[in-house]
Protein backbone atom coordinates (compact mmCIF):
# COMPACT_ATOMS: atom_id res chain seq x y z
CA UNK A 1 0.00 0.00 0.00
CA UNK A 2 2.76 2.67 0.66
CA UNK A 3 4.85 1.55 -2.34
CA UNK A 4 1.96 1.92 -4.50
CA UNK A 5 1.99 5.56 -4.53
CA UNK A 6 5.23 5.21 -5.05
CA UNK A 7 4.79 3.62 -8.25
CA UNK A 8 2.30 6.38 -9.42
CA UNK A 9 4.75 8.95 -9.67
CA UNK A 10 6.64 7.25 -11.93
CA UNK A 11 6.35 9.47 -14.66
CA UNK A 12 6.36 12.57 -12.45
CA UNK A 13 10.06 11.74 -11.74
CA UNK A 14 11.15 11.35 -15.67
CA UNK A 15 9.39 15.18 -16.34
CA UNK A 16 11.08 16.20 -13.10
CA UNK A 17 14.52 15.21 -14.31
CA UNK A 18 14.19 16.24 -17.47
CA UNK A 19 13.25 20.06 -16.01
CA UNK A 20 16.04 20.24 -13.52
CA UNK A 21 18.52 19.29 -16.46
CA UNK A 22 16.63 22.23 -18.49
CA UNK A 23 17.10 24.39 -15.58
CA UNK A 24 20.98 23.39 -15.09
CA UNK A 25 21.59 24.06 -19.20
CA UNK A 26 19.72 27.83 -18.39
CA UNK A 27 21.77 28.38 -15.37
CA UNK A 28 25.33 27.21 -17.76
CA UNK A 29 24.53 29.56 -20.36
CA UNK A 30 23.98 32.20 -18.03
CA UNK A 31 27.84 31.57 -17.03
CA UNK A 32 28.86 31.41 -20.31
CA UNK A 33 27.08 34.47 -21.60
CA UNK A 34 28.10 36.32 -18.76
CA UNK A 35 31.38 35.62 -19.21
CA UNK A 36 31.87 36.22 -22.60
CA UNK A 37 30.11 40.62 -22.05
CA UNK A 38 33.60 40.76 -20.25
CA UNK A 39 35.81 39.33 -22.88
CA UNK A 40 34.33 41.81 -25.32
CA UNK A 41 34.28 44.94 -23.98
CA UNK A 42 37.93 45.36 -23.34
CA UNK A 43 38.31 45.45 -27.38
CA UNK A 44 35.53 48.11 -28.07
CA UNK A 45 37.48 50.09 -25.43
CA UNK A 46 41.07 49.54 -27.51
CA UNK A 47 39.14 50.94 -30.82
CA UNK A 48 37.61 53.71 -29.29
CA UNK A 49 41.01 54.66 -28.33
CA UNK A 50 42.97 54.42 -31.85
CA UNK A 51 39.93 56.25 -33.34
CA UNK A 52 40.96 59.47 -31.35
CA UNK A 53 44.58 59.54 -32.91
CA UNK A 54 44.99 62.20 -34.43
CA UNK A 55 48.25 61.26 -36.98
CA UNK A 56 47.44 57.94 -37.54
CA UNK A 57 44.54 58.64 -40.64
CA UNK A 58 47.24 60.20 -42.20
CA UNK A 59 48.20 57.18 -44.02
CA UNK A 60 44.86 55.28 -44.25
CA UNK A 61 43.40 58.53 -45.26
CA UNK A 62 45.80 59.16 -48.20
CA UNK A 63 44.84 55.82 -50.26
CA UNK A 64 40.96 56.91 -49.53
CA UNK A 65 42.13 60.56 -51.37
CA UNK A 66 44.02 58.36 -54.27
CA UNK A 67 40.86 55.95 -54.83
CA UNK A 68 38.21 58.35 -54.96
CA UNK A 69 40.80 61.29 -57.28
CA UNK A 70 41.49 58.22 -59.95
CA UNK A 71 38.08 58.30 -61.10
CA UNK A 72 38.17 61.23 -62.37
CA UNK A 73 41.11 61.07 -64.98
CA UNK A 74 39.17 58.30 -66.31
CA UNK A 75 36.76 60.30 -67.09
CA UNK A 76 38.16 61.96 -69.81
CA UNK A 77 38.00 57.90 -71.59
CA UNK A 78 34.68 57.43 -71.27
CA UNK A 79 33.78 61.67 -72.83
CA UNK A 80 35.33 60.41 -75.85
CA UNK A 81 33.34 58.01 -76.28
CA UNK A 82 30.21 60.44 -76.24
CA UNK A 83 31.62 62.57 -78.69
CA UNK A 84 32.62 59.62 -81.15
CA UNK A 85 28.45 59.19 -81.06
CA UNK A 86 27.51 62.73 -81.92
CA UNK A 87 30.08 62.28 -84.89
CA UNK A 88 28.04 59.72 -86.89
CA UNK A 89 24.81 61.47 -86.45
CA UNK A 90 25.62 63.89 -89.34
CA UNK A 91 25.96 60.81 -91.79
CA UNK A 92 22.25 59.38 -90.36
CA UNK A 93 20.73 62.82 -90.52
CA UNK A 94 17.42 61.49 -89.64
CA UNK A 95 15.77 61.45 -86.32
CA UNK A 96 18.15 59.82 -84.24
CA UNK A 97 20.09 62.45 -83.06
CA UNK A 98 17.51 64.38 -80.92
CA UNK A 99 16.71 61.04 -79.29
CA UNK A 100 20.21 60.32 -78.88
CA UNK A 101 21.64 63.99 -77.49
CA UNK A 102 19.34 64.90 -74.81
CA UNK A 103 20.69 61.42 -73.36
CA UNK A 104 23.99 62.89 -73.33
CA UNK A 105 23.24 65.88 -72.31
CA UNK A 106 21.26 64.50 -68.82
CA UNK A 107 24.43 61.88 -68.34
CA UNK A 108 26.57 65.08 -68.26
CA UNK A 109 24.90 66.40 -65.69
CA UNK A 110 24.14 63.22 -64.07
CA UNK A 111 27.99 63.35 -64.22
CA UNK A 112 28.74 66.51 -63.01
CA UNK A 113 27.37 66.94 -59.51
CA UNK A 114 29.33 63.57 -58.21
CA UNK A 115 32.72 64.55 -58.66
CA UNK A 116 32.01 68.01 -56.74
CA UNK A 117 30.55 65.97 -53.94
CA UNK A 118 33.69 63.76 -53.84
CA UNK A 119 35.98 66.65 -53.61
CA UNK A 120 33.38 68.00 -50.76
CA UNK A 121 33.62 64.78 -48.90
CA UNK A 122 37.61 64.56 -49.21
CA UNK A 123 37.98 68.06 -47.79
CA UNK A 124 37.89 67.31 -44.32
CA UNK A 125 39.43 64.63 -44.57
CA UNK A 126 42.51 66.09 -46.07
CA UNK A 127 42.49 69.16 -43.83
CA UNK A 128 43.89 66.17 -41.05
CA UNK A 129 47.14 66.43 -43.49
CA UNK A 130 48.78 64.25 -46.02
CA UNK A 131 52.14 64.30 -47.57
CA UNK A 132 50.82 62.98 -50.80
CA UNK A 133 48.21 65.57 -51.53
CA UNK A 134 50.14 68.58 -53.48
CA UNK A 135 51.10 65.82 -55.93
CA UNK A 136 47.85 65.11 -56.16
CA UNK A 137 45.93 68.55 -56.52
CA UNK A 138 47.91 69.13 -59.99
CA UNK A 139 46.55 65.72 -61.25
CA UNK A 140 42.73 66.67 -60.00
CA UNK A 141 42.58 70.48 -61.03
CA UNK A 142 43.62 69.65 -64.94
CA UNK A 143 40.88 67.12 -64.48
CA UNK A 144 38.03 68.99 -63.30
CA UNK A 145 39.28 71.72 -66.07
CA UNK A 146 38.40 68.69 -68.38
CA UNK A 147 35.13 68.27 -67.22
CA UNK A 148 34.23 71.31 -67.41
CA UNK A 149 35.65 71.89 -70.99
CA UNK A 150 34.49 68.91 -71.99
CA UNK A 151 30.52 70.07 -71.82
CA UNK A 152 31.27 72.63 -73.69
CA UNK A 153 32.41 70.81 -77.07
CA UNK A 154 29.51 69.06 -76.66
CA UNK A 155 27.30 71.54 -76.54
CA UNK A 156 28.56 73.32 -79.81
CA UNK A 157 27.78 70.03 -81.32
CA UNK A 158 24.66 69.92 -80.26
CA UNK A 159 22.89 73.45 -81.29
CA UNK A 160 22.52 71.80 -84.60
CA UNK A 161 19.19 70.45 -84.16
CA UNK A 162 17.24 71.98 -81.51
CA UNK A 163 17.05 75.06 -79.51
CA UNK A 164 16.03 73.70 -76.49
CA UNK A 165 19.12 72.32 -75.33
CA UNK A 166 20.72 75.99 -75.76
CA UNK A 167 18.98 77.27 -72.23
CA UNK A 168 19.90 74.09 -70.59
CA UNK A 169 23.49 74.44 -72.34
CA UNK A 170 23.86 78.32 -70.71
CA UNK A 171 22.80 77.41 -67.28
CA UNK A 172 24.96 74.71 -67.01
CA UNK A 173 27.88 76.73 -68.67
CA UNK A 174 27.32 79.32 -65.59
CA UNK A 175 27.31 76.55 -63.21
CA UNK A 176 30.52 75.18 -64.46
CA UNK A 177 31.90 78.64 -63.80
CA UNK A 178 30.95 79.00 -60.07
CA UNK A 179 32.73 75.40 -59.82
CA UNK A 180 35.70 76.18 -61.00
CA UNK A 181 35.53 79.31 -58.52
CA UNK A 182 34.84 76.85 -55.97
CA UNK A 183 37.00 74.74 -56.58
CA UNK A 184 40.10 76.91 -56.88
CA UNK A 185 39.20 78.31 -53.36
CA UNK A 186 38.76 75.05 -51.55
CA UNK A 187 42.46 74.25 -53.47
CA UNK A 188 44.15 77.33 -51.35
CA UNK A 189 42.28 76.52 -48.32
CA UNK A 190 43.36 72.76 -48.61
CA UNK A 191 47.39 74.26 -49.11
CA UNK A 192 47.19 76.29 -46.40
CA UNK A 193 45.68 73.67 -44.03
CA UNK A 194 48.25 71.44 -45.40
CA UNK A 195 51.01 73.49 -44.47
CA UNK A 196 49.93 74.49 -41.52
CA UNK A 197 49.17 70.63 -40.31
CA UNK A 198 52.83 69.48 -42.11
CA UNK A 199 54.40 71.89 -39.74
CA UNK A 200 52.82 71.13 -36.57
CA UNK A 201 53.45 67.26 -37.53
CA UNK A 202 57.08 67.62 -38.12
CA UNK A 203 57.39 69.05 -34.87
CA UNK A 204 55.02 66.62 -33.21
CA UNK A 205 57.50 63.95 -34.52
CA UNK A 206 60.39 65.46 -33.05
CA UNK A 207 58.74 65.77 -29.80
CA UNK A 208 57.72 62.18 -29.70
CA UNK A 209 61.04 60.77 -30.99
CA UNK A 210 62.34 62.98 -27.84
CA UNK A 211 60.40 61.78 -25.69
CA UNK A 212 60.43 58.07 -25.91
CA UNK A 213 64.66 58.62 -26.08
CA UNK A 214 63.87 60.12 -22.75
CA UNK A 215 61.69 57.05 -21.40
CA UNK A 216 64.10 54.72 -22.92
CA UNK A 217 66.74 56.57 -21.07
CA UNK A 218 65.06 56.34 -17.99
CA UNK A 219 64.04 52.80 -18.12
CA UNK A 220 67.84 51.98 -18.62
CA UNK A 221 69.07 54.21 -15.67
CA UNK A 222 66.59 51.99 -13.37
CA UNK A 223 67.68 48.49 -14.69
CA UNK A 224 70.26 46.27 -12.19
CA UNK A 225 71.95 44.56 -14.80
CA UNK A 226 71.82 41.15 -14.42
CA UNK A 227 75.97 39.70 -14.20
CA UNK A 228 77.73 38.03 -17.19
CA UNK A 229 75.02 37.40 -19.77
CA UNK A 230 76.74 36.59 -23.20
CA UNK A 231 75.85 38.21 -26.21
CA UNK A 232 73.61 41.01 -26.59
CA UNK A 233 70.09 39.78 -25.57
CA UNK A 234 67.08 41.73 -25.98
CA UNK A 235 64.16 41.91 -24.68
CA UNK A 236 60.70 43.67 -26.13
CA UNK A 237 57.85 44.98 -23.55
CA UNK A 238 54.56 46.14 -24.56
CA UNK A 239 53.98 49.35 -21.93
CA UNK A 240 50.45 50.56 -21.44
CA UNK A 241 50.70 53.89 -19.79
CA UNK A 242 48.37 56.08 -18.31
CA UNK A 243 47.89 60.69 -18.83
CA UNK A 244 50.84 61.23 -16.13
CA UNK A 245 53.27 58.93 -17.49
CA UNK A 246 52.07 56.15 -14.36
CA UNK A 247 52.61 52.07 -16.04
CA UNK A 248 49.25 50.71 -16.52
CA UNK A 249 50.43 47.48 -17.84
CA UNK A 250 53.89 45.59 -18.91
CA UNK A 251 53.54 42.85 -20.98
CA UNK A 252 56.42 41.08 -22.42
CA UNK A 253 56.40 40.84 -26.11
CA UNK A 254 59.43 38.58 -27.00
CA UNK A 255 61.57 37.34 -23.89
CA UNK A 256 65.71 37.09 -24.25
CA UNK A 257 65.36 33.64 -23.26
CA UNK A 258 67.26 35.03 -19.50
CA UNK A 259 64.50 35.55 -17.37
CA UNK A 260 66.97 37.56 -15.09
CA UNK A 261 67.13 40.04 -17.44
CA UNK A 262 63.73 40.16 -18.29
CA UNK A 263 62.64 40.62 -14.76
CA UNK A 264 65.28 43.16 -14.21
CA UNK A 265 63.96 45.16 -17.05
CA UNK A 266 60.49 44.40 -16.58
CA UNK A 267 60.84 45.50 -12.65
CA UNK A 268 63.09 48.90 -14.11
CA UNK A 269 59.77 50.04 -16.10
CA UNK A 270 57.47 50.02 -12.75
CA UNK A 271 60.78 51.81 -11.38
CA UNK A 272 60.91 54.35 -13.75
CA UNK A 273 57.45 55.63 -13.29
CA UNK A 274 55.91 58.36 -13.83
CA UNK A 275 57.47 58.32 -17.34
CA UNK A 276 58.10 61.35 -19.02
CA UNK A 277 55.41 62.64 -21.32
CA UNK A 278 55.67 65.34 -23.77
CA UNK A 279 53.34 68.40 -22.14
CA UNK A 280 50.54 68.43 -25.01
CA UNK A 281 48.03 65.87 -24.17
CA UNK A 282 47.08 65.50 -27.80
CA UNK A 283 50.18 63.63 -28.49
CA UNK A 284 49.59 61.12 -25.23
CA UNK A 285 47.41 58.57 -28.10
CA UNK A 286 51.49 58.15 -29.27
CA UNK A 287 52.36 56.67 -25.82
CA UNK A 288 49.57 54.63 -24.85
CA UNK A 289 50.78 51.69 -26.44
CA UNK A 290 54.52 51.95 -26.25
CA UNK A 291 56.65 49.27 -27.54
CA UNK A 292 60.42 49.06 -25.92
CA UNK A 293 62.90 47.29 -26.66
CA UNK A 294 65.79 46.68 -24.26
CA UNK A 295 69.74 45.63 -25.05
CA UNK A 296 71.40 43.98 -23.19
CA UNK A 297 75.09 46.00 -23.59
CA UNK A 298 74.24 49.40 -25.72
CA UNK B 1 28.16 29.35 -33.16
CA UNK B 2 31.86 30.14 -33.65
CA UNK B 3 31.28 32.66 -30.88
CA UNK B 4 29.63 30.59 -28.72
CA UNK B 5 32.77 28.48 -29.06
CA UNK B 6 35.11 30.58 -27.98
CA UNK B 7 32.87 31.55 -25.14
CA UNK B 8 32.84 28.23 -24.15
CA UNK B 9 36.20 27.95 -23.79
CA UNK B 10 37.24 30.98 -21.50
CA UNK B 11 34.86 29.22 -19.17
CA UNK B 12 35.67 25.93 -19.45
CA UNK B 13 39.21 27.00 -19.30
CA UNK B 14 38.60 29.14 -16.29
CA UNK B 15 36.62 25.98 -14.76
CA UNK B 16 39.62 23.32 -15.73
CA UNK B 17 42.23 25.68 -14.69
CA UNK B 18 41.14 25.74 -10.98
CA UNK B 19 42.70 23.41 -8.18
CA UNK B 20 41.73 19.96 -7.66
CA UNK B 21 40.05 20.79 -4.76
CA UNK B 22 37.98 23.76 -6.09
CA UNK B 23 37.04 21.25 -8.55
CA UNK B 24 35.89 18.52 -6.26
CA UNK B 25 33.69 21.08 -4.33
CA UNK B 26 32.40 22.51 -7.94
CA UNK B 27 31.37 18.37 -9.05
CA UNK B 28 29.84 18.49 -5.48
CA UNK B 29 27.78 21.31 -5.40
CA UNK B 30 26.47 20.29 -9.56
CA UNK B 31 25.19 17.04 -8.35
CA UNK B 32 23.41 18.68 -4.76
CA UNK B 33 21.76 21.18 -7.26
CA UNK B 34 20.94 18.98 -10.04
CA UNK B 35 19.10 16.33 -7.12
CA UNK B 36 17.75 19.00 -5.22
CA UNK B 37 16.31 20.74 -8.58
CA UNK B 38 15.17 17.06 -9.58
CA UNK B 39 13.44 16.50 -6.09
CA UNK B 40 11.77 20.06 -6.27
CA UNK B 41 10.21 19.36 -9.41
CA UNK B 42 9.10 15.66 -8.09
CA UNK B 43 7.39 17.67 -5.06
CA UNK B 44 5.90 19.64 -7.18
CA UNK B 45 4.02 17.67 -9.26
CA UNK B 46 3.17 14.96 -5.99
CA UNK B 47 1.91 17.84 -3.86
CA UNK B 48 0.09 19.51 -6.79
CA UNK B 49 -1.58 15.77 -7.38
CA UNK B 50 -2.22 15.71 -3.76
CA UNK B 51 -3.57 18.75 -2.91
CA UNK B 52 -6.03 18.62 -6.29
CA UNK B 53 -7.00 15.12 -5.59
CA UNK B 54 -7.74 16.14 -1.79
CA UNK B 55 -9.96 18.97 -2.75
CA UNK B 56 -12.04 16.32 -5.34
CA UNK B 57 -12.13 13.97 -2.25
CA UNK B 58 -13.59 15.75 0.15
CA UNK B 59 -15.87 17.96 -2.14
CA UNK B 60 -17.72 14.56 -3.11
CA UNK B 61 -17.47 13.55 0.97
CA UNK B 62 -19.11 16.08 2.15
CA UNK B 63 -21.74 16.69 -0.46
CA UNK B 64 -23.41 13.45 1.43
CA UNK B 65 -22.80 10.48 -0.88
CA UNK B 66 -23.02 6.87 0.30
CA UNK B 67 -19.96 5.94 2.10
CA UNK B 68 -19.79 2.56 0.78
CA UNK B 69 -20.21 3.86 -2.73
CA UNK B 70 -16.97 6.06 -1.79
CA UNK B 71 -15.25 2.49 0.04
CA UNK B 72 -16.35 0.60 -3.09
CA UNK B 73 -14.48 3.57 -5.71
CA UNK B 74 -11.86 4.37 -3.75
CA UNK B 75 -10.92 0.10 -2.67
CA UNK B 76 -11.01 -0.51 -6.38
CA UNK B 77 -9.05 2.59 -8.24
CA UNK B 78 -6.46 2.37 -5.07
CA UNK B 79 -3.37 3.31 -7.74
CA UNK B 80 -5.15 6.70 -8.65
CA UNK B 81 -6.50 7.53 -4.90
CA UNK B 82 -4.95 10.12 -3.20
CA UNK B 83 -4.01 9.96 0.56
CA UNK B 84 -7.36 11.42 1.77
CA UNK B 85 -9.40 8.82 -0.24
CA UNK B 86 -6.24 6.20 1.00
CA UNK B 87 -7.08 7.25 4.69
CA UNK B 88 -10.88 7.20 4.43
CA UNK B 89 -10.32 3.60 2.43
CA UNK B 90 -8.25 1.98 5.82
CA UNK B 91 -10.90 3.52 8.18
CA UNK B 92 -13.90 2.09 6.57
CA UNK B 93 -11.81 -1.27 6.08
CA UNK B 94 -11.61 -1.51 9.86
CA UNK B 95 -14.83 -0.03 10.57
CA UNK B 96 -16.56 -2.82 8.08
CA UNK B 97 -14.81 -5.58 9.97
CA UNK B 98 -16.61 -5.35 13.11
CA UNK B 99 -19.85 -7.10 13.24
CA UNK B 100 -22.53 -4.97 14.99
CA UNK B 101 -22.95 -6.50 18.47
CA UNK B 102 -19.36 -5.15 19.85
CA UNK B 103 -18.96 -2.30 22.17
CA UNK B 104 -18.90 1.00 20.36
CA UNK B 105 -14.92 2.06 22.08
CA UNK B 106 -12.96 -0.42 20.74
CA UNK B 107 -14.87 -0.25 17.03
CA UNK B 108 -13.82 3.00 16.99
CA UNK B 109 -10.19 2.96 18.42
CA UNK B 110 -9.27 0.33 16.19
CA UNK B 111 -10.70 2.48 12.94
CA UNK B 112 -8.67 5.98 14.27
CA UNK B 113 -6.03 3.59 15.07
CA UNK B 114 -6.03 2.07 11.40
CA UNK B 115 -6.57 5.54 9.73
CA UNK B 116 -3.95 7.42 12.03
CA UNK B 117 -1.36 4.38 10.83
CA UNK B 118 -2.27 5.33 6.85
CA UNK B 119 -1.95 9.48 7.72
CA UNK B 120 1.21 8.76 8.81
CA UNK B 121 2.50 6.92 6.22
CA UNK B 122 1.14 9.00 3.73
CA UNK B 123 2.28 12.14 5.86
CA UNK B 124 5.93 10.24 5.75
CA UNK B 125 5.68 10.00 1.69
CA UNK B 126 5.01 13.70 1.21
CA UNK B 127 7.72 14.69 4.00
CA UNK B 128 10.02 12.42 1.90
CA UNK B 129 13.23 14.56 0.62
CA UNK B 130 12.30 17.55 1.94
CA UNK B 131 15.20 17.22 4.20
CA UNK B 132 17.71 16.93 1.20
CA UNK B 133 16.19 20.10 0.31
CA UNK B 134 16.81 21.43 3.39
CA UNK B 135 20.47 20.28 3.86
CA UNK B 136 21.11 21.08 0.52
CA UNK B 137 19.82 25.00 1.46
CA UNK B 138 21.42 25.10 4.44
CA UNK B 139 24.83 23.44 3.28
CA UNK B 140 25.75 24.04 -0.32
CA UNK B 141 26.87 27.87 0.32
CA UNK B 142 29.37 26.67 2.77
CA UNK B 143 30.41 24.38 0.77
CA UNK B 144 30.80 26.62 -2.48
CA UNK B 145 32.75 29.05 0.18
CA UNK B 146 35.21 26.31 1.00
CA UNK B 147 35.90 26.22 -2.47
CA UNK B 148 36.35 29.74 -2.90
CA UNK B 149 38.36 30.36 0.77
CA UNK B 150 40.60 27.61 -0.97
CA UNK B 151 41.04 29.21 -4.54
CA UNK B 152 41.60 32.43 -3.43
CA UNK B 153 44.20 30.91 -0.96
CA UNK B 154 45.79 29.61 -4.00
CA UNK B 155 45.40 32.49 -6.37
CA UNK B 156 47.45 35.10 -3.21
CA UNK B 157 50.02 32.23 -2.74
CA UNK B 158 51.11 31.88 -6.44
CA UNK B 159 50.87 35.86 -6.46
CA UNK B 160 53.60 35.67 -3.49
CA UNK B 161 55.60 33.80 -6.01
CA UNK B 162 55.59 36.26 -8.98
CA UNK B 163 57.26 39.56 -7.31
CA UNK B 164 55.21 42.31 -8.69
CA UNK B 165 51.46 42.25 -8.04
CA UNK B 166 49.51 43.32 -10.40
CA UNK B 167 44.89 42.85 -10.87
CA UNK B 168 45.99 39.92 -14.05
CA UNK B 169 47.94 37.84 -11.43
CA UNK B 170 45.17 37.35 -8.87
CA UNK B 171 41.99 38.21 -11.16
CA UNK B 172 41.90 34.39 -12.73
CA UNK B 173 42.15 32.56 -9.70
CA UNK B 174 39.60 34.60 -7.77
CA UNK B 175 37.46 34.67 -10.45
CA UNK B 176 37.72 30.80 -11.07
CA UNK B 177 36.84 30.50 -7.16
CA UNK B 178 33.89 32.61 -6.93
CA UNK B 179 32.58 30.41 -9.53
CA UNK B 180 32.54 27.78 -6.45
CA UNK B 181 30.42 30.33 -4.88
CA UNK B 182 28.20 31.16 -7.42
CA UNK B 183 27.05 27.41 -7.33
CA UNK B 184 26.51 27.11 -4.51
CA UNK B 185 24.09 29.78 -4.25
CA UNK B 186 22.85 28.74 -7.06
CA UNK B 187 21.88 24.88 -5.53
CA UNK B 188 21.01 26.77 -2.11
CA UNK B 189 18.39 29.37 -3.17
CA UNK B 190 15.95 27.36 -5.04
CA UNK B 191 16.27 24.56 -2.44
CA UNK B 192 15.25 27.12 0.65
CA UNK B 193 12.56 28.73 -1.03
CA UNK B 194 11.15 24.84 -2.70
CA UNK B 195 11.71 23.69 0.78
CA UNK B 196 9.43 26.34 2.88
CA UNK B 197 6.80 25.97 0.25
CA UNK B 198 6.56 22.78 0.55
CA UNK B 199 6.93 22.16 4.05
CA UNK B 200 4.39 24.70 4.45
CA UNK B 201 2.05 22.72 1.42
CA UNK B 202 2.61 19.77 3.75
CA UNK B 203 1.73 21.09 7.14
CA UNK B 204 -1.29 22.23 5.43
CA UNK B 205 -2.54 19.32 4.18
CA UNK B 206 -1.44 17.29 7.30
CA UNK B 207 -3.98 19.43 9.38
CA UNK B 208 -6.86 18.76 6.72
CA UNK B 209 -5.98 14.88 6.61
CA UNK B 210 -6.19 15.13 10.80
CA UNK B 211 -9.16 17.03 10.35
CA UNK B 212 -10.76 14.59 8.46
CA UNK B 213 -9.58 11.78 10.53
CA UNK B 214 -11.87 13.10 13.58
CA UNK B 215 -14.79 14.49 11.14
CA UNK B 216 -15.00 10.75 9.45
CA UNK B 217 -14.81 9.00 13.18
CA UNK B 218 -17.38 11.09 14.22
CA UNK B 219 -19.49 10.01 11.25
CA UNK B 220 -18.59 6.39 11.36
CA UNK B 221 -19.72 6.72 15.11
CA UNK B 222 -23.06 7.97 14.76
CA UNK B 223 -23.53 5.14 12.42
CA UNK B 224 -22.62 2.53 15.46
CA UNK B 225 -25.12 4.74 17.21
CA UNK B 226 -28.03 3.52 14.64
CA UNK B 227 -27.49 -0.04 15.09
CA UNK B 228 -30.93 -0.99 12.59
CA UNK B 229 -28.64 0.75 9.78
CA UNK B 230 -25.41 -0.58 10.79
CA UNK B 231 -27.99 -4.48 10.22
CA UNK B 232 -29.06 -3.64 6.58
CA UNK B 233 -25.72 -2.19 6.02
CA UNK B 234 -23.63 -5.65 6.99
Amino acid sequence: MVRLPGNKNEPGKLRAALFALLVHAAFLALLVFGLNWKNEAPEAMSVDLWADLPQRPIKPVSPVAQVTSQPEPAKPQSRPQQKTQPQPQPVIKATPPPVRKPEIALKDKTEKPQPKEEVKKLEPVKKEVSKEEPAKKPVEKPASKEEVKKPELVKKEAPKTESIKKVEQKTEKKDDARQQAEAQKQDQQREQQMAAAKAAQARALGEIEKYKAMIQAKIRSRIIMPPDLPGNPAVEFMVTLLPGGDVLTVTLRKSSSYTAFDEAVERAIYLAKPLPLPPDPGLFNEFRNLNITVYYRE
Amino acid sequence: MSKTITQDLSFLHLISGASLPVQLVMLLLLLASFISWWFIFRKLFTLRQEIKQTDEFESVFWRGSDLNALYQRAASARHAAGSMERIFEAGFREFTKYQSGIDIGPIMDSTRGAMRAVYQREMDRLESHLSFLATVGSVSPYVGLFGTVWGIMNAFRELSNVGQATIAHVAPGIAEALIATAMGLFAAIPAVIAYNRYASDTAQLATRYESFIEEVSNVLQRRVAKPRDMANFS
